[in-house]
């Protein structure tokens, strides 16, 4: 299957600044991608170069098979896009943005925004003026989800909501995903896209790190294991291992794991335990980066 | 908090202060020489005090009209004016606006007093009272100027305990002064002098002495009294009307033109209004100075700007000028419009929904265009009815009509150099001030500055000709809307070249 974006060695530069580094990413159709990195990574550059409002560099950039930047409005119209600062126009009620946005697209399906409103207890009557943060992503994300499109690109869109509006936020990206819709959703917390993706991305400096399923990621990851013992076992570990009154504690390679737990048990260890794999660890790893 | 207002406030409270005390200044030796010789000034007083427009838009001219008396029927006028606008405007700043974007909300939670905000917003407010009348003239015209500023920003104060929205609370500053202007003129023109007492503009009128600033003053101290007493009894951001924020209205709009026109609606009706309403007051204000010029008598300014064959051409073709520079503001305002909303990220969610880059500038500049049209078309029309009644002279509705919409190509000249601007070189929007700047100053300072005619003309200006006269080809305003065009053009190839620059 063709991938709904395929970017490869994408470069964006803004005069001396490097914001987007030979990037690669690819969003297979149909599948919820995870567009993780620290604040400054490049990530809404990225976005703003597939939708078109950015010329690329250097590279190639495919959407839906089409090159944004010579095809923006064909390529735009079949996508939703949520940012994560959202400005709309204040003296404009929240359905008139809907019915602005349904109709420059010239498509639209008022009954969904009308439920997807009622989900998200949004009061459209109200003026844009009025609302809060959350309640101006909440029209947008009404009208990203609503409309007939078959891409969503969600730029950090939960940053105004609160935790309930995030399940149902959440509940929307899996139906969408269910009625075969792509969506690459870009956020910089791993818990917020670990629950609903199937495929992430991780990019730092404008540089990829990592990209895969996230079922083979959490492979790489180490458990760590804890446990009280009272004789000398450290030199017989694997793995390096710290003392802290008593308590040790060690970082274990998934298939070392039985024998670190072997040896503890013959050596009577008290109080044994095994976290799984953390996904945060691996994502933490990359995150330490110097001010861009 | 006083500190912290004056620091914010700086820009808009001293240029308000500079702009007036510069138009009380700067006018005043044009009074001293305007007549060579005193029979003309008799003249002059004699028709002014006559004329039923200028004694309608100024007031009564006292006798002997003295030099000193004209300037302060004339420029107290317009000062007390905009005395009062300034004290709508800043007095919504410094109140409600600030509780509006949430400033005070901040401060209000870091330990500050309830009442201390309107304390010190009364504090500048009489600071700049007090500036204002020192700096536009140390006397009792200054004195009135100043109360006058001080008495409509501290009833607007009043006012905006009790409106909704800082919007609204303007909205209701701006119906007192409409009031007061209308009390004064009814006043002047009814033999109902007793009017003038209770309407701030006609403070102007009754202040023969210093004790008769007395009653106002005191109005003034009671309605900031009175604005503190309500802000008690008032919840923080909300007046003690309530606000209506649930409206039941669609948006039909299909196209980057149509949205534009709808987000541009309000304004542009507003503008629509003052323009016309103004245009055609300046043009209907002409018949003394019209008289005069049959005369030979004007010289100066006036003489520079309506000198010509015909005088009430002339006059007309001079208010035609005046109206055009307040419509290319409109336009290049109107225009700019989309580097805002590219700024603030509007025009990504535009984009974003399948629309071409050059769509959303191009929809501005055609809503700009049109609506300078209608601008001009309105101030022609009202004009052309109104202007007849008041001027003599040949041909004056035809001549009233044309001088207006004949403007138009200028402003389409204009709305193109914003939109090559916005286009093209986003971040430099703002010089497209610099060529109505130019503009207006090569047409009406021109003659006065010895400004050679061939630069003179350079001005987009002053190419409207002489519909009667119909001796001048129109080639001029072909040029100007061709360049319109062009320059549009241009400014959405550079858009299409170039990324979004958002922030």
């Amino acid at each position: 299957m063709t991938p709904v974006i395929e970017i490869d060695g994408l470069v964006k530069r803004f005069g001396a600044f490097t914001a987007v580094d030979g990037l690669d990413l690819r969003v297979e159709p149909g599948s919820v991608h995870g567009f993780l990195g620290p604040n400054g990574a490049g990530k809404s550059t990225t976005i703003r170069v597939l939708l078109g409002l950015y010329r690329p560099t250097a590279g190639q950039v495919t959407v839906l098979g089409l090159d944004p930047a010579r095809h923006a409005a064909e390529v735009t119209r079949q996508i939703s896009y949520v940012p994560g600062d959202v400005a709309l126009w204040p003296n404009l009620t929240g359905q008139e943005v809907l019915d602005a946005l349904g109709g420059l697209r010239g498509r639209r399906d008022e009954e969904a925004e009308r439920r997807l409103a009622t989900d998200f207890a949004l009061d459209t009557r109200r003026r844009v003026r009025t609302y809060s943060k959350g309640n101006r992503q909440k029209v947008v994300l009404v009208a990203a989800f609503a409309a007939p499109t078959d891409l969503l690109i969600l730029d950090e869109p939960t940053s105004g909501l609160d935790p309930l509006m995030e399940q149902l936020f959440q509940r929307c990206v899996r139906e969408a995903s269910a009625a075969g819709r792509t969506v690459l959703l870009s956020s910089h917390l791993l818990a917020e896209v670990e629950d609903v993706c199937d495929t992430v991305t991780i990019i730092k400096d404008g540089r990829l790190v990592e990209s895969g399923h996230l079922t083979d990621m959490r492979h790489l990851a180490a458990s760590t294991v804890t446990a009280r013992v009272s004789g000398v076992v450290v030199d017989r570990l694997p793995v390096p291992a710290v003392v802290e009154a008593g308590l040790l504690r060690m970082s274990v390679p998934r298939d070392l794991v039985p024998t670190v737990l072997g040896i503890l048990a013959e050596a009577d260890a008290q109080d044994i335990t095994c976290m799984p794999a953390r996904l945060e660890d691996l994502f933490l790893r990359h995150y330490a980066v110097a001010a861009r | 908090m006083t500190r912290l207002l004056l620091r914010r406030y700086r820009v808009m409270l001293g240029s308000w202060v500079l702009l007036m005390i510069a138009l009380c200044r700067a006018t005043f030796p044009a009074y001293e020489n305007t007549y060579a010789t005193e029979e003309q000034r008799r003249e002059a007083v004699k028709l002014a005090q006559h004329n039923p427009a200028t004694t309608l838009m100024y007031g009564l001219l006292p006798d002997p009209g003295t030099a000193e008396q004209m300037y302060h029927w004339e420029i107290g006028a317009f000062a007390t004016i905009l005395a009062a606008v300034m004290g709508v405007l800043v007095a919504v700043s410094l109140t409600r606006a600030t509780e509006d974007d949430g400033a005070l909300e901040l401060l209000r939670g870091s330990g500050l007093a309830p009442k201390q905000p309107l304390r010190s917003a009364f504090a500048v407010l009489t600071g700049c009272a007090v500036l204002l009348a020192a700096g536009c003239s140390p006397d009792r015209f200054g004195a009135v100027i100043g109360l006058t500023f001080l008495v409509t920003a501290a009833l607007t104060t009043l006012l905006a305990q009790i409106a909704p929205t800082a919007g609204q609370a303007r909205l209701f500053g701006f119906t007192v002064v409409g009031v007061s202007f209308a009390m004064r003129a009814y006043a002047d023109t009814q033999d109902a002098a007793w009017l003038n007492w209770c309407s701030p503009l006609g403070l102007r009128a009754v202040a023969s002495g210093w004790p008769e600033l007395l009653p106002l003053s005191v109005a003034t101290v009671l309605a900031a009294a009175a604005a503190i007493r309500l802000s008690e009894r008032r919840e923080f951001g909300a007046g003690l009307i309530r606000r209506h924020d649930t409206h039941h209205s669609r948006v039909r709009a299909r196209t980057t033109v149509a949205l534009s026109f709808r987000l541009a609606r309000t304004s542009l009706l507003t503008w629509t209004v003052a323009v016309a309403a103004i245009g055609t007051m300046f043009a209907a204000m002409g018949s003394g100075t019209i008289e005069l010029q049959r005369n030979g008598e004007v010289g100066g300014f006036l003489g520079s700007q309506t000198g010509g064959a015909d005088p009430a051409a002339g006059y007309l073709s001079f208010c035609g000028t005046i109206v055009a520079i307040i419509v290319c503001a409109f336009a290049i305002l109107s225009a700019s419009e989309s580097r805002r909303a590219e700024r603030r990220g509007l025009t990504d969610m535009v984009l974003t929904a399948g629309v071409r880059r050059w769509s959303p500038l191009a929809a501005q500049a055609a809503v700009t265009v049109a609506g300078s049209a209608l601008i001009l078309t309105a101030t022609g029309a009202l004009s052309a009815v109104i202007a007849p009644a008041v001027l003599n002279g040949d041909d004056i509705a035809t001549r009233a009509f044309v001088y207006m919409i004949g403007q138009w190509p200028a402003t389409a000249a204009l709305t193109g150099c914003t939109v090559l601007l916005a286009g093209a070189l986003p971040r430099l929007t703002a010089l497209a001030w610099l060529p109505l700047l130019t503009g207006a100053v090569l047409t009406l300072l021109g003659d006065i500055l010895k400004i050679p005619q061939g630069v003179q003309d350079l001005s987009p200006f002053q190419h409207v000709p002489d519909i009667a006269a119909a001796t001048t080809p129109a080639t001029a305003l072909l040029v100007m809307t061709a360049l319109g065009v062009a320059l549009s053009l241009t400014g959405l190839l550079g858009l299409q070249r170039r990324d979004l620059q958002p922030g």
